[in-house]
């Protein structure tokens, strides 16, 4: 960098000589310069204050505080139930959220139990009723389907049939559908052959 | 590396964000043990409060280290960190210069009495035991000149001489253009010259 005549140092030439860089021609303009001289001697005085500054640490414990607050990724990117519980102990918010959840639960919970133990009447019939409603659903049910069964027109032809040759029907299918399981099953089975370079 | 456990003096900072993506505990710890310090100091100076700046220091690791993933290996870890830190302290400077507004009284008083109870009720404190011993801690002129510094300027010279941290990674860190970064440590020199010497007077 050349020095225009008659020209003092600029803030990144103090800069320079701060860090020890300043070019040669500078360093002779600041060897005889009385006003620069005394610039970077004020400058390099604060900027040594600055650097003397004692060195500040935070309370012992201080990566434990912050480690009770941090999720550390599982490598099988399942969360673990102690990553949760450490992140529901982490802060002092989500303790209270926690404790807040907790407490309407148990307390839903209680003022159920307590409700039930003093409406025990009222309990009984909603049970009687929904016993007796449910009854009648199931028996309209098994009428609806007995009675569509009975319009189907094969059923007839299926009521023809006598007890020995539903009996040998009865058989032959199930003899099919039990070769069809085993068959598919054989198909299905893996390879059991160890794997020579895994060494397992 | 050898028998499984790291020898955490060899590594840099990007093998052990690896290691710490990969689940492993001890380099998160490791990553905290190489940053605690600084990432501290410079929170403590810029908010002049020993219990604020460990929460703000607690904030930025546990920001950090949740949002590990996100950091990306080709910056420096430690812009990223003091990036975070120094974003924190500059939020709570702004809000707490919001709060210091209120010692004229609310803006939404609507009578003289009003604007008088509001007033001097946030952002006023009175000295603790606890601040003198602050006081003691960040004492001598330096520190209080550096405190009386604009947040932008303070950032940039703690991080340019107590941290030592070059022109570039300066400007990355707090977003600013090369030069802006050097202008501002530059005029936060000379009010620093120029408060010395008027303590020294």
């Amino acid at each position: 960098m050349t020095r225009p005549p008659g020209t003092h140092l600029s803030a990144d030439e103090i800069d320079s000589w701060l860090s020890g860089n300043l070019s040669q021609e500078w360093q002779q303009h600041l060897d005889h310069c009385q006003a620069c001289l005394e610039r970077v001697r004020i400058e390099r005085e604060i900027v040594d204050q600055i650097t003397a500054l004692p060195r500040l640490s935070p309370v012992i414990g201080f990566a434990d505080q912050v480690m009770a607050s941090v999720v550390i990724p599982d490598p099988f990117a399942i969360r673990s139930l102690h990553a949760t519980q450490r992140r529901l102990f982490a802060t002092k918010r989500s303790l209270a959220l926690a404790a807040s959840l907790t407490l309407i639960l148990l307390g839903s919970m209680a003022g159920s139990i307590a409700w039930s133990l003093t409406h025990q009447d009222t309990l009984a019939s909603i049970g009687n009723w929904l016993v007796t409603q449910g009854g009648q659903m199931a028996w309209l049910s098994l009428r609806g389907v007995a009675s569509n069964l009975f319009e189907q027109p094969w059923y007839s032809g299926l009521r023809a049939l006598n007890p020995l040759h539903l009996a040998l029907g009865s058989g032959v299918a199930t003899t099919v559908y039990l070769g069809g399981v085993l068959a598919l099953r054989r198909l299905l089975a893996l390879p059991n052959q160890q794997v020579a370079h895994a060494g397992i | 590396m050898s028998s499984g456990r790291p020898e955490w003096g060899s590594l840099t900072d990007q093998d052990v964000v690896l290691l710490a993506r990969s689940g492993q505990e001890a380099a998160y710890r490791e990553l905290i043990r190489r940053y605690e310090r600084p990432v501290f100091a410079l929170l403590f100076r810029m908010v002049r409060d020993r219990e604020l700046a460990e929460d703000l220091a607690q904030e930025t690791f546990v920001k950090a280290l949740n949002a590990i993933d996100s950091y990306r290996p080709e910056f420096k870890f430690s812009s990223w960190i003091f990036k975070i830190g120094n974003n924190a302290a500059i939020d709570h400077l702004r809000r707490r210069e919001l709060d210091t507004l209120s010692l004229d009284g609310s803006p939404h008083a609507e009578t003289p009495e009003a604007m008088q109870a509001t007033a001097l009720q946030i952002g006023a404190r009175q000295e603790s035991p606890l601040d003198t011993v602050e006081a003691k801690e960040l004492g001598g002129a330096i520190e209080a000149a550096i405190g009386a510094l604009r947040p932008e300027y303070r950032s940039c010279i703690l991080l340019r001489h107590v941290e030592g941290r070059p022109y570039e990674e300066i400007a990355e860190i707090l977003n600013l253009p090369l030069g802006t970064v050097k202008t501002y440590i530059h005029r936060a020199r000379n009010e620093l010259r120029e408060a010395l010497a008027h303590l020294k007077e």
